[in-house]
């Protein structure tokens, strides 16, 4: 098993449906393919962390990459790990009418987001924070104004 | 037969011009009009221009065709009007057809914009290749240049009978000439487009970096036939990147050549270049270290607080600090300073951080560390025995003064000698009293540096002071002089200054010079800082200040072997001034007189 964390920017601002379509269409294919993880997404701002057999994460990830909806994917780290420490696939993000998708399978509130579970290193775990930290900005609770510099 | 025609037919009849005939495609043109009505009378959307010429028509028996002819606001008809005779051969009426010809109409019409809007383009697109700022060209499959923008003349300098395709690859860089010229073989080979920067030699023989971007005009399945491409002037930026990334190189070999970690991070606080010294002391690769690796070699349970405080810098922007425990490839774990700070170039933020090895420092400060804590011990353990053996060697002295006076008392000594040793020896215990008095004292006002703190006044407290002198001064037929006029008030212990002051003249006293009386002069003033000061000047003996490292301040040191006193006085007076922040400085010349100086308070560093 491995894990991959990558950053990257939306081509156009996600719009709702667009970000719950994402959400199900994941989730589903996720479920099927034993992937599990989690995703930020804010004002453009993209970070993702997913676990799974080595052969299907690297699919996955070559098939991410090639997706138009974003661009600048940037993989910050692609190792190794023996446990996982996802139960499923989630999405965190500020959606613009809230109702609706409390009730979604896998979304998250980005202030909801649960602190990274302690099979993860440290290091691993500071990734974590980081990209969220580079999404939602340093306060979760709020929709996050500034925008990545982008990628080198 | 009429009524199968694809035209609108009608007859008019006679010379006033009644309907007639009117077939069904000829109601859509004049309406409702009934057989017997004057044309005149219901014309529909017949033109007026023709209803005028019908009458004409008619009395002169000549044909009239006219097309495309507007009638009303949506239609458009090919009319043609022709007399019929009857069998006399007199025109009997007028036969009337209309064509439909709108959509012909409109796409002719279509066809005329569509003429113009092309022109427009044609023109507009002459305007904008011949004016932007870049040359425009355009070459065939085979190589050759058909057409490039007067830019290109301007810019080369060339001729415009010039020879493109001969031309241009000599005023290529010769440097870039084979790459440029085998690029845009290759992209016209294949069928597709190119971008490349090459330097283009300048009207004024310079080179210029210019970025050369073109597409194949694709018309499928054909292959295409021509490349339309731009020519771009890049040498400011191609310069500015290759001054950055010759910094950028630089900067890599500095800090590749410094034996301290040495590390930069985005923005968003990761991890981005690790110099050479960061992989040798770790043993790690890039790769492995990865954008938040590092903290992984901090010490198991420092690495949580440390990743904390990362995430708090990268969120706000402040400095990181700290020190950690680095482990290094052989597994040994060393002190570091680990500081990182956030700098802007100009590809925005950036953070730069370095590690410092400060095991050696940390080594030293911890033994300094240790010795301190066991001289402080010492230091406390040797006050209190002091205090202890003063205290108790002072009760059998005691008992052995009263032992001693009792003897004196009941045995009668008839020797003179004997009556002086016996002085001797009275004299001898009073002074080993005095110095458990002030051994005891010493060692008290080391536990005594929270005294009270009052406002005192200089005059009553020299006074009471040099009252309890008063003896000694007598005895010496001292004169003493004190001058509290500058500074009458000074905050300060009340026990302390007594303690100082009274050591200090009943020195002066002790060491007065054997031929002349002492003369002591007690001055309280305030230096040009404000800070008050007590000068203590005397005419005796003097003393040698040689040794640097104050020997007149040793425990016991004795300068004058010849003089009684105990030597703990100065000590004493040193230790109380120190301890309250102040300091003490001392001028002397050998038989002429020594001059004390008490900084009471002192703001910068003791002299
Ligand atoms: C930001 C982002 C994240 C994505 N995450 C996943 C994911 O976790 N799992 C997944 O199956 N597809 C994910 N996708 C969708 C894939 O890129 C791809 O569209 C999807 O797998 C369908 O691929 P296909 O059309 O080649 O079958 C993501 C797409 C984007 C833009």
């Amino acid at each position: 098993m491995k894990h991959v964390v990558y950053l990257s920017r939306a081509v156009r601002p996600l719009t709702d449906q667009d970000l719950q379509h994402l959400l199900d269409q994941s989730r589903h294919d996720n479920a099927r393919n034993g992937i599990t993880g989690v995703l930020f997404y804010s004002h453009g701002n993209i970070a993702q962390l997913f676990e799974g057999e080595d052969a299907i994460a690297d699919t996955l990830f070559a098939r991410i990459a090639q997706d138009g909806r974003h661009s600048h994917v940037r993989k910050l780290i692609d190792k190794p790990i023996t446990t996982r420490s996802f139960s499923d696939w989630s999405m965190a993000f500020h959606p613009l009418a809230t109702e609706g998708f409390e009730a979604l399978q896998g979304f998250l509130l980005p202030h909801h987001i649960p602190p990274a579970p302690s099979s993860l290193p440290i290091a691993d775990a500071l990734l974590v924070e980081l990209v969220r930290l580079a999404v939602f900005g340093p306060d979760p609770a709020q929709p996050y104004q500034h925008t990545l510099p982008s990628a080198p | 037969m009429l009524r199968q025609l694809q035209a609108g037919v009608a007859t008019l009849v006679g010379p006033d011009l009644r309907y007639g005939f009117i077939n069904e495609q000829m109601r859509e043109l004049v309406g409702p009009a009934e057989p017997g009505q004057l044309v005149n009378e219901a014309p529909g959307r017949l033109p007026p221009v023709l209803l005028e010429m019908l009458p004409r028509i008619h009395a002169t028996g000549t044909a009239h065709t006219a097309k495309a002819c507007p009638c009303g606001p949506e239609h458009c008809y090919d009319l043609s009007v022709q007399p019929y005779h009857d069998e006399q051969g007199r025109v009997a009426g007028l036969l009337l057809m209309a064509v439909d010809v709108r959509e012909q109409e409109q796409a002719r019409q279509r066809a005329h914009e569509l003429a113009l809007t092309t022109r427009h383009l044609d023109a507009r697109l002459r305007v904008l290749t011949e004016t932007a700022p870049l040359m425009t060209f355009t070459t065939d499959a085979a190589g050759q240049v058909t057409y490039v923008s007067p830019q290109w003349y301007r810019f080369t300098g060339q001729p415009p009978t010039a020879d493109l395709t001969a031309i241009w690859p000599l005023l290529v860089h010769p440097d870039d000439r084979l790459r440029v010229l085998f690029e845009a073989e290759a992209a016209r080979r294949t069928g597709t487009g190119w971008s490349f920067e090459y330097r283009l030699r300048r009207y004024d023989g310079v080179y210029r970096w210019l970025l050369s971007r073109a597409l194949p005009e694709v018309h499928p399945p054909d292959a295409p036939v021509f490349w339309h491409g731009a020519l771009t002037e890049v040498h400011l930026e191609r310069e500015l990147s290759e001054a950055r990334r010759r910094g950028e190189a630089e900067l890599r070999f500095l800090a590749d050549s410094i034996p301290e970690l040495v590390w930069t991070a985005s923005a968003e606080g990761l991890v981005e270049y690790y110099n050479q010294f960061t992989i040798d002391y770790t043993g790690l690769t890039k790769e492995e270290l990865g954008p938040t690796g590092w903290v992984g070699l901090l010490y198991q349970h420092e690495q949580a607080a440390a990743a904390r405080r990362w995430v708090q810098s990268v969120a706000s922007g402040e400095d990181f600090e700290g020190e950690y425990r680095l482990r290094r490839h052989d597994g040994v774990y060393r002190w570091h300073t680990i500081r990182a700070r956030q700098l802007s170039d100009g590809s925005g933020p950036r953070w730069f951080g370095t590690c410092s090895d400060v095991e050696e420092q940390y080594r030293l400060r911890q033994v300094l560390q240790t010795q301190y804590d066991e001289l402080s011990r010492a230091h406390h353990n040797l006050d209190t025995f002091v205090y202890a053996a003063s205290h108790d060697l002072r009760q059998p002295t005691n008992n052995l003064r009263g032992l001693f006076e009792e003897l004196r008392r009941s045995v009668t000594f008839a020797d003179p000698e004997q009556t002086q040793m016996l002085e001797m020896v009275d004299t001898a215990l009073t002074e080993l009293d005095s110095t458990l008095i002030d051994l005891a004292t010493t060692v008290r006002t080391q536990r005594q540096q929270q005294e009270p703190v009052e406002v005192l006044d200089m005059t009553l407290m020299l006074e009471e002071i040099l009252l309890g002198l008063r003896p000694e001064i007598m005895q010496r037929g001292a004169r003493i002089d004190v001058q509290v006029g500058e500074a009458p008030g000074l905050r300060y212990s009340r026990a302390n200054l007594r303690s100082v002051v009274h050591n200090l003249v009943s020195n002066s006293l002790k060491f007065s010079h054997p031929s002349r009386p002492p003369h002591i002069v007690l001055r309280s003033y305030l230096t040009p800082e404000g800070e008050p000061v007590l000068e203590v000047r005397d005419n005796g003996l003097g003393m040698h200040l040689d040794d640097p490292a104050h020997p007149t301040f040793q425990l016991f040191a004795r300068q004058h072997t010849h003089v009684d006193g105990t030597g703990v006085g100065l000590y004493l007076v040193q230790r109380i001034v120190s301890s309250q922040g102040g300091h003490l400085a001392v001028t002397s010349v050998i038989g002429e007189g020594t001059t004390f100086t008490i900084h009471w308070t002192t703001t910068d560093s003791p002299a």
